[in-house]
């Protein structure tokens, strides 16, 4: 997995989270499903959290002299 | 005078340069610049002199990194040498102003003469890309403008991949270097943005994102630029040219990273939030229902009341139909047989008769 498809897939579960947000708040809105949805939400929630907190940056020092 | 050795001039002229050359591998030289000259564009003559003594100067334009005019002080760098007119002159290698004075006259007249060219419009200017994972950065890994630059962009996202090109920050040879640097990254376009940093220093020390050369590389830069250099007060011509300018390497870690911190809060924030919203739709419905429970009380109280009421006023009519009420209220009951002569039952209220029939008769 690399950084940037890391990136994405964060960035993909950040979206999600937010849409499902948006979903409590909408016509579209049935208290018979929101439980499990706020279930989801949660667990999405703490997946971001941990993703975040594991992802590490690639920082790499280019082998080339830029002196000559 | 036996066996002198002769030269030829041309002999001569060879060995004193020979001579000098051994003597200064380049000397570096204070004065002041008088007599400024360009010819074809392409050459460059100026006398080098302090209150006592003149030099002349030779030297190629593309080789001269900021703008000369006469009365400045510069410091240069240069390899003296004689003329086959048998002048005394100093071939400069590299020309820097010195002194605040002669550092800023220097600045005004670069950036006077690259704003009229349009390097620093406003038009010109790239936003940063919205989605970063790409940066390729431009410092000396030494600096601790650069250690600012790493600690902040880790502590604030990671998944980024950062190319980093170590050059020379300050110095002469450094805006060579960081144009390199530069033509690298554009080379192979595998970078979103460059950032190009520096930690805080003098005016001497910042002076080369000053350089023409380095100027004209960063406004050229396929890659939208971002510069973090110095600190908050100091504006480079580098600033002026790049498409982003961070007030410091800090600042520049900020501008290109989300902050992780910020987007978990926001998501336990919107978790709360909803979790908050649910239990008051919770709380909605529960009165809702015990309104419904209340209302269909209510209902079933009316209908049981109606159905009483009915009952009543049904009882009250059959209460008048009653035999015996008819009786108390004086009427009486005759049963047998009706013809003149025969016995009937007569009953009242409080008593039983029998009664002979004497007459029967048509009421009309």
């Amino acid at each position: 997995m690399t950084a940037s498809s890391d990136n994405k897939k964060i960035s993909k579960k950040i979206d999600e989270l937010k849409a499902g947000v948006d979903w409590f708040y909408s016509d579209e809105f049935q208290l018979d499903e929101a439980a499990d949805r706020y279930k989801k939400l949660n667990s999405l929630a703490q997946e971001i959290e941990k993703d975040l907190n594991e992802l590490k940056n690639e920082i790499t020092v280019i082998d080339k002299d830029f002196s000559k | 005078m036996d066996n002198p050795v002769v030269y030829s001039v041309t002999e001569f002229q060879a060995i004193c340069n020979q001579i000098i050359e051994n003597a200064f591998t380049g000397a570096i030289i204070e004065g002041e610049v008088a007599n400024f000259k360009l010819n074809q564009g392409k050459y460059v003559f100026f006398d080098l002199k302090d209150a006592e003594s003149s030099v002349g100067c030779f030297m190629m334009a593309f080789s001269l990194r900021f703008p000369l005019e006469d009365g400045m002080k510069v410091r240069i760098r240069a390899l003296p040498k004689l003329t086959k007119w048998g002048k005394f002159s100093l071939t400069v290698q590299a020309v820097v102003p010195v002194g605040e004075g002669s550092i800023k006259k220097s600045l005004e007249l670069l950036k006077k003469k690259l704003s009229e060219e349009g390097l620093f419009k406003p038009e010109r200017k790239r936003p940063l890309p919205s989605e970063i994972s790409e940066i390729g950065v431009i410092s000396s890994t030494q600096a601790a403008g650069y250690a600012d630059f790493c600690k902040i962009l880790n502590e604030r996202w990671g998944g980024l991949k950062v190319q980093v090109a170590h050059t020379q920050v300050q110095g002469e040879v450094a805006a060579d270097q960081i144009i390199r640097a530069l033509q690298y990254f554009n080379e192979r376009s595998e970078v979103q943005v460059i950032a190009l940093i520096r930690g805080g220093g003098s005016a001497d020390d910042l002076a080369v994102f000053n350089d023409e050369k380095l100027v004209r590389a960063v406004a050229a830069s396929k890659i939208p630029v971002i510069t973090g250099i110095g600190h908050e007060i100091d504006e480079s011509l580098c600033d002026l040219a790049a498409d982003v300018v961070a007030s410091t390497p800090s600042n520049a870690a900020q501008m290109l990273s989300r902050d992780k911190n910020e987007i978990i809060d926001a998501s336990w924030g919107n978790i709360q939030r909803i979790n908050n919203l649910l239990n008051t739709r919770i709380d909605e419905k529960h009165r809702e229902i015990r309104d419904l429970k209340l209302e269909a009380k209510r209902q079933i109280d009316v209908k049981i009341t109606t159905f009483q009421r009915d009952i009543e006023g049904i009882l009250r009519v059959l209460e008048q139909f009653d035999p015996e009420k008819v009786l108390q209220r004086g009427y009486a009951i005759i049963s047998g047989k009706l013809d003149v002569g025969s016995v009937v039952d007569i009953t009242t209220n409080k008593k039983m008769i029998k009664a002979e029939i004497k007459e029967i008769k048509d009421r009309n």
